[in-house]
């Protein structure tokens, strides 16, 4: 009998205890149906974006409260400006890079529409690439990349639907052949799911950022764009992972010149996703601590009090940081030759951030040469020679390169360029830089002739700026 | 050629399945190009797009031998492209002058030597309009 009644209460007690909260990936509870995807010769004429649920710039809009949020993202060639002077033919989703960001939450459907206009008449046509065909690869959805993800050909519609299931920051890019150069050439974006019951904690500033690789080259056809020359991708350069420009928000520095706003004592959540597509990201805010860093954006993947997040191509994090007080907090790749490649961007208590910040923190903030040599001896200097070499910003490991062409003629510069530790056995010049530069030898780079050609054009051009035109590049962190 | 018809009729009634690992229109984006397809439509001509089927392993080997294949009465021969990394091939022919079904027969005995064959994917007889081959 006392057995009976030991069961009983034991049975009472269990039934009295809580019940486990539901699981939020109950896979059950998931909808993984849709519709085949449709696709018809039916063309678009009206906006390359629509959708209540689309953020077109770093800013985030607030999440829709629509269950089915209706998206239109249109693909389409055009010249865009990734660096002052540098004019790329690109291919786009909803006529941007990076596409329209889209605002999701938990269950709620997606009903994408999508037309190939790559075919639409551009202004100048031989400055955008031949029609193509192209496609959308939500990393978001869960369906049959055969039937959602096909290509299409230029003139054609595709439409299809799937349900957010999982919450995070996810990629969206074109998945037709070769991806590479589709997704190198722009063809990418974010979407934002939130968890069910939004995210635990309170944010008073929300903003996306996208870090992405350009690999770009003048155009061997010579063609012009307002008098400078017409960048396409550098399809070498892209095999071989060797960026010329990463940025975030698709523009080199271009949160540098239009910074994201935050005031003292806020608290800022940064959705950012590293699309690529081929380099790792260490992403890190300079004056603050990442107080919750949540790996893919989801809230159940939490890290607590970091310094960087790493993100490969394609993974995303939601970084929550608190803006201590008055002053530009800096955004950048903390792979430094990443950030001197224009992967870099302010959060500003102030409008128009203080020029001494971007001094101090030693980042060119705009001048770039023009000519194509020029501009890409400028490339390759930032991304070898800055961690030894300032430009204008005093001695580091070795000397100044300010001022360069005026200290050295070109043959000497060639030579030194090209065989410096020859030069150091025979030039006494070269014998006394050494000297004076504790014995650190130059390593050589290997340099071809037309790199040399390059980084000489680069040099003559900082010499040719008027006096203070160049912000210093000194040191990174 | 049983078994070439039957996968035919699977990549065509499957609508997005292909033997080879890659969506149809995948492998139909790597060899289309535009101005061939708006030249060949204001002609009256059609576009007819192939996966190529066999062991070949010289990517310049099947190219020359598609090329090869390619050329005959009916097929604008400017209008050829071949992607040997995706095993794609596509053309413009004029449909009054030789059906689809002569040049896939055409093609299939002429790369029978080197053991290629060819499956017709989706044929293009009007702008944006890529439609599955009835065979």
């Amino acid at each position: 009998m006392k057995k009976l009644l030991s069961l009983a209460v034991l049975a009472a007690l269990a039934a009295c205890e809580p019940s486990a909260p539901p699981d939020p990936y109950d896979v059950s509870k998931m909808d993984f149906t849709s519709k085949a995807a449709k696709v018809t010769a039916q063309g678009h004429k009206g906006a390359f974006a629509e959708g209540a649920a689309l953020s077109m710039g770093a800013e985030l809009k607030r999440l829709d409260a629509a269950p089915v949020k209706t998206v239109r993202l249109d693909t389409t060639h055009k010249v865009i400006e990734i660096a002052p002077g540098v004019k790329f033919s690109a291919w786009t989703f909803g006529d941007q890079v990076p596409g329209p960001t889209v605002r999701a939450r938990v269950g709620d459907k997606i009903r994408f529409v999508m037309t190939n206009r790559s075919d639409e008449p551009a202004p100048v046509p031989q400055l955008v690439a031949a029609p193509m065909m192209h496609s959308m690869d939500f990393h978001a959805a869960m369906v049959s990349p055969q039937d959602k993800y096909r290509s299409i050909a230029p003139g054609q519609t595709i439409e299809f639907e799937f349900t957010a299931n999982y919450p995070g920051i996810f990629m969206y890019h074109c998945g037709t052949p070769m991806i590479l150069e589709h997704i190198a050439s722009g063809m990418y974006g974010a979407v934002i799911v939130e968890p069910r019951g939004g995210y635990p904690t309170k944010a008073d500033r929300e903003y996306v950022v996208v870090q992405s690789e350009f690999y770009v080259k003048p155009s061997p056809g010579k063609q012009k764009v307002d008098g400078g020359p017409l960048y396409v991708l550098d399809g070498e350069r892209l095999r071989a992972a060797q960026p010329t420009h990463t940025v975030f928000n698709g523009r080199h520095n271009g949160m540098v010149v239009n910074p994201l706003a935050a005031k003292p004592g806020e608290r800022v959540r940064m959705f950012v996703l590293n699309v690529g597509p081929s380099k790792t990201s260490s992403f890190h805010v300079v004056g603050t601590i990442f107080d919750r860093v949540w790996m893919e954006g989801n809230p159940d993947n939490q890290m607590r009090g970091m310094q960087t997040v790493l993100l490969g191509s394609s993974n995303s994090a939601i970084v929550e940081y608190l803006i201590p007080e008055e002053g530009s907090y800096i955004m950048v790749d903390h792979h430094f030759a990443n950030a001197s490649q224009g992967a870099i961007g302010l959060v500003s208590t102030s409008a128009k951030p203080p020029a001494q910040d971007l001094e101090h923190h030693n980042m060119q903030a705009s001048a770039t040469p023009t000519d194509p040599d020029a501009v890409a001896g400028k490339q390759a200097f930032e991304s070898k020679c800055l961690a030894c070499h300032s430009v204008g910003g005093g001695r580091k490991l070795g000397p100044d390169v300010a001022g360069v062409t005026k200290r050295r003629d070109p043959a000497w510069l060639a030579r030194w360029l090209k065989e410096p530790e020859k030069m150091l056995q025979t030039d006494p010049a070269a014998k006394a830089m050494l000297k004076e530069y504790n014995n650190l030898p130059m390593p050589n780079q290997s340099l071809s002739e037309a790199e040399i050609k390059q980084y000489l054009k680069y040099f003559q051009w900082i010499d040719a700026q008027p006096p203070g035109a160049l912000k210093t590049q000194a040191s990174g962190h | 050629m049983k078994a070439s018809l039957l996968s035919a009729a699977l990549l065509c009634l499957g609508g997005e399945a292909a033997a080879c690992g890659y969506c149809v229109e995948d492998k139909i984006a790597a060899t289309y190009d535009h101005a061939v397809v708006t030249r060949a439509l204001q002609r009256g001509q059609h576009l007819a797009f192939f996966h190529v089927d066999g062991p070949e392993p010289r990517p310049e080997a099947t190219r020359r031998a598609l090329e090869h294949a390619a050329s005959m009465p009916g097929v604008d021969k400017a209008s050829v492209r071949i992607s040997a990394d995706l095993l794609t091939l596509s053309l413009a022919f004029d449909p009054r002058h030789v059906p689809l079904a002569a040049i896939v027969e055409r093609l299939d005995r002429r790369l029978s030597a080197r053991k290629l064959s060819v499956l017709p994917l989706r044929i293009m007889e009007r702008p944006a309009d890529l439609t599955s081959v009835k065979r």
